[in-house]
């Protein structure tokens, strides 16, 4: 690992002016993707752009989660999954964004990490992650998944790159059709949708997000739920501790005289942007759910896969998850 | 001397007997079911135990020696190459930079991504590194090929030019013969053969033929591998090694630096770790001992070598991938012929076999054939791992057996014990099944299965086979029983992690009836006299016994002294349990009597015999002792995503005499933790068009978490061998054996279909339910 110095900056806007125009300046957060990418050699920052650095009323708000007057929740940048997570009990309606924090990563890593470093960590394809391999992702010319090993690569949306977007919590968010607050280098704030967050391969395969350096994350905001709202997040994964999620869904609904109504699906891990699958909505607006029901939708869900050769599997896996969720946010049971 | 006549009760539970052996006159009388011992036995917790949660135990990693260097290697990113030049001199004068070597010629031929090209030793280990990547060499690529099936081709790259020998180490199971020529990067290993294989096929009225996957593991031991050389003069050194064979660390320096191998001193007080991978001063993959010994010649300073991750996984040796063609014959509702024909990869290394499971447990089946083969390709080489071949051979071998059983209508638990020879293992399979509820978790299966439920629950079971390995006269050990009452006991083995000091130390405890805390165990250093390495499961065998000859041998010495100043014959001093000599009426407590030495101590030097006894029953085509296992497995799946969960694992084994139940437990919790993760997710992936690994880390390597480990019963079936004078066998390697196999069997149970390919992830789960559209089951 290379030498860096750490810097601490008590002011946003010097914060970001330095990223902005310091070679190899960054900022950190929770630190954790960070830190991977300086051991294994990917990235040699000269400085870490301290953001818990941030002081005052700027800084409490990077960390503090509130309610606004209007009932929307407002969660700073800097609150980390392990708050998040915490917060199933008092989530109404928006318990996904809460069991998809409390299964990401290890405690130790969700202690940590930062809800705005989950969404603007990098990939974990493997062949981005070493350090002697280029591939598209890293100026180079072409994906080596594509033609390698890519069983954890991208069924929906794939092409020219095919990693899968890493983030858990994105997936929830996009369901809840959160904003997200950034702050502009010039000091303007702007709010978005998040899904405008994620940049697809097919406009640039060198990155996933849209903010550029200096730009900093400032905020999440959750709309106030709609009376009745439910939502629920599954994933299955290779392994119980420590591992990433082969596919994730997260669901939002509510129930209107026995139909499902205001119905939102996003997938993870199926593509390199957190997935809204519009084929599934459709599929269960205005519907009595029901156990063959939501068995098509996650059919409809994966309508548009184009599963690569070894990676087929996660197209009945991400039905699989979806089902789960389904069936946790409209509270029908699971079959035995 | 003569040898001497004596007469033991061995056998376990229900089947004792007594039994004459010859003894050298200068053992002692083995412990045997009659002995009643009370520190052996006994759950002593690991000496060092709380050194080790504190952080305070010093592993190789840890030493730090004034003046010392750190050395790191470049290593080779392609596959295969040629060296055509390499040029190290702009690494020479950077900053901290003391010494670089060119471990590779030009001409040499690389044959792994990762072999050693050169070396750097600096102050600091990010200038190591950073000096390396101004090494300038020119490679020309060649052509290589890194999977197995690949390599087999007429048309694949040739791997090796010339015919290859054997790379054996300590880890290796004794007695292996020589292998076959070569044919393309194929090479057989020495065939098995009983009865007549083919006919016996033809007679069968029913046979399942498939074949069965395995894939590369690594060791993935906590703390990599790793030296530290530092030379005291030029004809001889100390190293600090990160091993699990001290001498054959010694020996390996010697031989390498032209050196006395007397004059090589080794020491590895903490090990972080081994499982077969860590014997020499080499890795297999890489000359790591050369490289820290030549540095440190050319820097005349101390220099340490420590693999990074990535290194450990790609040159420090893996358990060899296996592709198993199985035919099982069943007649009569009886198993006649086995016929396993295997082919594996070693990678540039040899080993590919696949233990001994198909042809030497179920001896009851009259036929029965294994032709294994090494397959050569560019990939790190394999070593001697874990039960070296034998749980990719239970995989395939008990999983074809439940297929065969299912195809003839019969119980698969059954159909083993019909065709177990091994007295214990069968009571092991009878008792195990009891407790784990067999016939009624089957049965269960049978219901989710026919309801077509989305979670399933199975279970499965395997055997495990191994031989008491146990070495003679190659541990010496020491007791000195010193004035001041304590009593040392040396020996230069090291602590793997299964807590031999500790078993050490109840040795001695329980020949002098002293307290636990007056005993101290020197070892982990080559000063302390000659010891075997940790491999074959044959440490607490080999040494635990030398130790207590030397120990019964003192106190002999002590006895006469004691005698004398109790003034009786020798004969006539009794000790009682604190260690009190009683005679003639008066007494002399331990330490009064310890005060009387002549001198600083009375010191006795010893060590075992080779085995005399091997009850119930010896180890196929050999006089050691066999030791048995079996294992139960439930797992649980939810067949909509195909996760895999491994639920419950009864353990039932072996053990000889169980010299502590806590190490003993934890041996075996290692075992079926190791066991479950190579069933369910570990696998080295290698890219077949870069030929680089593509997960050498702990994140996309994946090793069973926390979470993941199933509930543990571990079920002791004690037995009195007679092989030793402690009765200790090993545990180390047969808890690991059949692990992965009765796992297997029990998603086979779980679904109805059988997933023939290690590890079991979701995806091959949801293959073998048909559910990948376009790839019907
Ligand atoms: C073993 C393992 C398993 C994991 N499993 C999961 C999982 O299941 N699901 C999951 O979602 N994640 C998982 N992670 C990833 C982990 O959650 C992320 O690395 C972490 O959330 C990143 O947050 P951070 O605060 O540490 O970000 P940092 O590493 O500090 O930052 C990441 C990037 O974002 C930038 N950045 C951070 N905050 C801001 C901001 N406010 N404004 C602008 N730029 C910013 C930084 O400059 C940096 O480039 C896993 C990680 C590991 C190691
Ligand atoms: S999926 Fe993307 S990151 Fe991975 S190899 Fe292809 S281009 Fe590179």
């Amino acid at each position: 690992m290379n030498r860096f110095t750490i810097v601490r900056i008590p002011s946003l806007k010097d914060a970001s002016n330095r990223v902005a125009t310091t070679q190899g300046a960054v900022l950190r957060a929770g630190g954790i993707d960070l830190l991977d990418h300086m051991k294994e050699g990917l990235q040699a920052p000269s400085e870490l752009v301290e953001l818990h650095a941030i002081g005052g009323d700027e800084g409490m708000k990077l960390r503090s989660m509130d309610v606004h007057g209007d009932g929307r929740r407002r969660l700073g940048a800097l609150v980390t999954l392990a708050q998040i997570a915490e917060l199933e009990e008092l989530f109404e309606g928006h318990q996904a964004l809460a069991q998809a924090a409390a299964h990401a990563a290890t405690p130790g890593i969700r202690n940590a990490a930062t809800l705005g470093g989950n969404l603007l960590q990098r990939p974990r394809c493997w062949y981005y992650r070493h350090v002697d391999l280029v591939c598209l992702k890293k100026g180079g010319d072409m994906c080596l998944a594509q033609t390698g090993d890519h069983r954890y690569h991208a069924i929906l949306g794939g092409g020219p790159s095919y990693i899968v977007h890493p983030s858990s919590l994105a997936g929830p968010l996009v369901a809840l059709e959160a904003t997200i607050d950034v702050r502009g280098v010039d000091g303007t704030v702007r709010t978005i949708a998040i899904e405008e967050l994620f940049v697809g391969p097919t406009v640039d395969p060198m990155r996933e997000h849209c903010l550029a350096p200096g730009e900093i994350l400032l905020s999440v905001t959750l709309p106030v739920p709609a009376p009745g709202q439910r939502s629920a997040h599954a994933m299955a994964k290779e392994k119980q501790s420590q591992d990433w999620p082969l596919a994730e869904a997260s669901v939002r609904l509510r129930m209107d005289g026995g139909k499902l109504r205001d119905v939102r699906v996003a997938l993870g891990h199926v593509a390199p942007v957190p997935w809204r699958s519009k084929e599934a909505e459709a599929a269960l607006e205005g519907q009595a759910p029901s156990a063959e029901l939501f068995a098509r939708a996650a059919q409809a869900a994966t309508g548009p896969a184009k599963p690569l050769p070894g990676n087929a599997y996660k197209v009945p896996l991400c039905q699989g998850v979806l089902r789960q969720a389904l069936h946790e946010a409209a509270q029908i049971p699971l079959p035995e | 001397m003569a040898d001497r006549k004596q007469t033991l009760r061995l056998g376990f539970e229900g089947h004792l007997r007594k039994v004459d052996v010859t003894l050298p006159a200068t053992e002692a009388t083995p412990w045997d079911a009659d002995s009643k011992l009370e520190i052996v036995g006994t759950e002593v917790p690991r000496l060092d135990g709380h050194l080790k949660v504190s952080g305070r135990a010093k592993y190789t990693f840890d030493v730090a020696l004034p003046g010392m260097l750190w050395a790191a290697v470049l290593r080779s990113p392609h596959p295969a190459a040629r060296i055509e030049s390499i040029d190290v001199s702009k690494a020479e004068g950077q900053p901290g930079v003391k010494a670089v070597l060119a471990v590779a010629k030009p001409g040499d031929t690389l044959r792994f991504a990762g072999q050693d090209v050169a070396a750097v030793a600096a102050e600091r280990p990010e200038q190591a590194r950073d000096a390396l990547a101004l090494i300038e060499v020119r490679y020309t690529p060649l052509p290589f090929v890194v999977d197995t099936e690949g390599a087999m081709r007429d048309k694949a790259p040739r791997v090796h030019e010339a015919p290859i020998t054997e790379r054996r180490t300590e880890g290796d199971e004794p007695g292996k013969a020589k292998a076959g020529g070569m044919q393309g990067n194929v090479r057989a290993l020495p065939p098995n053969e009983r009865g007549n294989v083919d006919k016996a096929l033809r007679e069968s009225d029913v046979v399942h033929e498939a074949t069965y996957v395995t894939q590369v593991q690594t060791h993935s031991a906590l703390e990599t591998h790793g030296v530290l050389v530092r030379w005291d003069g030029d004809q001889s050194m100390t190293v600090w090694a990160s091993t699990q064979g001290i001498f054959s660390v010694r020996d390996e320096m010697a031989e390498v630096f032209g050196l006395a191998p007397s004059k090589v001193r080794v020491i590895t007080e903490y090990l972080g770790g081994g499982f077969g991978a860590k014997f020499g001063a080499s890795a297999p993959g890489s000359r790591l001992g050369f490289i820290a010994g030549e540095l440190s010649r050319l820097a005349r300073a101390p220099v340490k070598l420590m693999c990074d991750r990535h290194e450990e996984h790609v040159c420090t040796g893996n358990r060899p991938d296996s592709r198993q063609a199985v035919a099982l014959g069943g007649r009569r509702g009886k198993l006649h012929a086995i016929d396993v024909v295997a082919h594996g990869t070693a990678g540039i290394g040899t080993g590919a076999g696949v233990g001994r499971n198909a042809f030497s447990l179920y001896t009851r089946c009259p036929n029965a054939r294994v032709r294994a083969h090494d397959v050569f390709t560019n990939g790190g080489p394999g070593t001697a791992m874990r039960a070296p071949g034998h749980p990719q051979g239970a995989f395939a071998l008990e999983l074809a057996l439940d297929e065969l059983a299912a195809k003839m209508g019969v119980d698969p638990l059954k159909l083993r014990l019909d065709h177990d020879e091994h007295p214990l293992r069968s009571m092991q399979l009878r008792q195990g099944a009891e407790r784990f509820g067999w016939d009624e978790l089957r049965k269960r299966s049978a219901q989710l299965r026919s309801r077509n439920t989305r979670v399933r629950k199975g279970v499965g079971v395997a055997s495990s086979l191994w031989g008491d390995f146990g070495r003679a006269n190659a541990a010496v050990a020491t007791c000195s029983v010193l004035r001041d009452g304590t009593i040392e006991l040396k020996n230069g083995v090291q602590d793997i992690g299964g807590g031999i000091p500790t078993v050490i130390a109840q040795v001695g405890a329980e020949v002098f009836a002293r307290p636990l805390s007056t005993i101290r165990v020197r070892y982990g250093d080559s000063d302390y006299g000659p010891s075997v390495g940790s491999g074959g499961s044959t440490t607490t065998s080999s040494v635990t016994p030398a130790v207590r000859n030397a120990c019964e041998q003192a106190r002999v010495a002590l006895q006469e002294l004691a005698a004398k100043q109790l003034k009786v014959p020798a004969g006539e001093v009794r000790w009682d349990g604190d260690g009190t000599a009683h005679g003639g009426g008066g007494s002399i407590t331990f330490g009064q009597l310890c005060k009387k030495i002549d001198g600083e101590a009375i010191v006795a030097t010893a060590t075992r015999p080779a085995t005399y006894g091997h009850e119930p029953m010896a180890f196929p085509g050999s006089k050691f002792y066999q030791i048995a296992g079996a294992q139960f497995a439930e797992v649980e799946v939810d067949t909509w995503t195909g996760v895999v969960r491994a639920t419950r694992v009864l353990a039932v084994h072996d053990c000889g005499r169980v010299m502590n139940p806590l190490t003993l437990r934890s041996q075996i919790n290692g075992g079926v933790i190791q066991g479950t993760s190579y069933a369910l997710m570990e696998e080295r992936v290698l890219d077949g068009d870069l030929g680089r690994m593509l997960n050498p880390n702990l994140e996309s390597y994946k090793i069973l978490g926390a979470r993941d480990v199933p509930e543990i019963e571990v079920m002791l079936t004690e037995v009195h061998t007679g092989a030793n004078n402690t009765g200790a066998v090993g545990i180390g390697e047969p808890a690991t054996v059949p692990t992965a196999a009765a796992i297997a069997c029990a998603v086979y149970d779980a679904l109805g279909v059988p997933v023939r390919s290690l590890p079991i992830t979701p995806a091959k789960v949801l293959e073998a339910l048909g559910m990948i559209p376009g790839r019907p089951a």
